[in-house]
């Protein structure tokens, strides 16, 4: 009996995406619920789930755009690597209070700026947060803190997020990127989600010839984005 | 009721403790497996409310030490988890006889109306009305 074929990479992708859009929209439906019995609706929390929502659809047509128009139409920009984690931290400030944890900005030291799609890195980084700041609570971890930093690595420059979280290893998310799409959970010592974010920064990344990439800053375990250094830039 | 919350969703889980506080419930929140053990030890619970989808230790991994206590085998484990039905179907008698699980419920269809009314069912009360203990009993 012939079996059927595996998904392709970007179906499992979709398919991970629809999975994980229930998760907000589930909640919007239960708020709204509960704003009707207790009459006491908690807009704010119904405005961050619809959010939720929104950005990793965006995240996601972004990454396939991306993905369709190819390498060489990407509009490359210099860009401060600083200043996009500032502008990450801006738009997940939100959904990390809702979600109770402490987010902080590190970004000490001259790093330069690189030559990015800048749209595209930032939207691979706000996803990578949101899918690890809806993970946290999860893991119970005694202190709910996400770090994005930047920092000097042998590939490049490392831009990514970072908390105590020793799950958060190279080996997890190998294992991960294997079962996305195949698995409720594909990182299922991260995430009690399919993190479809984490899987749709990936994508954005790879569009944009980059990395993801397990990481370790100070003493804490992360992901983030290799970027190269772009050396003519620093010269100027 | 003693509720006992197992929702890794730190939102739902709010909205769900809210809905089930405001028709007198009292309920304890957990994240995971491993706390909801140290929960259920520190306040024994009337009813349990289960997502199988839990980070590191499965729901499923927990059923299995929480039935593993005697004092905790009768208390009511109701599933309330992401995980549709259809992917349950072979384990659900090994849910049932064997690790005592009341009933089950999807949650993207199961309503704070509904997830209420099961609790309400599960409460001691109730299940005294229902089954009335037996002369033989002590």
């Amino acid at each position: 009996m012939a079996r059927a074929s595996m998904p392709a990479l970007s179906e499992q992708l979709l398919l991970s995406v629809a999975e994980q859009l229930k998760l907000p929209l589930l909640q919007i439906a239960r708020q709204a619920e509960l704003a009707q019995l207790t009459n006491n609706p908690n807009l704010h929390e119904i405005e961050s789930s619809a959010d939720t929502a929104l950005r990793l659809i965006d995240s996601y047509v972004l990454g396939m755009r991306l993905a369709l128009e190819g390498q060489e139409s990407l509009m490359l920009e210099p860009v401060s690597v600083s200043s996009v984690l500032y502008d990450t931290g801006q738009q997940l400030e939100a959904l990390a209070k809702f979600y109770g944890v402490k987010l902080e900005l590190q970004v000490a030291g001259k790093f330069g700026p690189v030559m990015a799609h800048r749209k595209g890195l930032q939207a691979a980084l706000v996803s990578l947060g949101a899918s690890l700041i809806e993970a946290m609570p999860a893991l119970e971890s005694p202190q709910l803190r996400l770090q994005l930093a930047t920092h000097r690595c042998r590939y490049g420059i490392v831009a990514g997020l970072y908390s105590d979280t020793e799950t958060l290893t190279a080996e997890a998310l190998r294992q991960g990127r294997k079962l996305q799409g195949v698995s409720r959970q594909p990182l299922v010592n991260v995430a009690h989600t399919g993190a479809a974010g984490i899987f749709v920064a990936d994508a954005i990344l790879h569009a944009m010839r980059l990395k993801l990439q397990a990481s370790r800053h100070h003493r804490l375990y992360g992901i983030g984005a290799v970027l190269q250094p772009n050396n003519q830039l620093a010269l100027i | 009721m003693n509720v006992l919350l197992i929702e890794p969703d730190r939102l739902l889980a709010d909205t769900y403790r809210l809905a089930l506080e405001a028709v007198g419930h009292s309920v304890r929140m957990c994240a995971g497996a491993q706390s909801a053990i140290f929960c259920a030890d520190e306040v024994t619970p009337d009813v349990v409310l289960l997502e199988l989808q839990l980070v590191g230790h499965s729901g499923i991994e927990f059923l299995y030490e929480f039935r593993s206590y005697p004092e905790w085998q009768n208390i009511p484990v109701v599933i309330h988890s992401h995980v549709p039905a259809g992917e349950l179907a072979g384990s659900w008698q090994v849910f049932k006889k064997h690790l005592g699980v009341s009933s089950y419920h999807y949650k993207p269809l199961t309503s704070l109306q509904k997830l209420i009314h099961v609790v309400q069912e599960l409460s001691p009360i109730e299940t005294a009305l229902e089954q009335p203990i037996s002369s033989n009993q002590v």
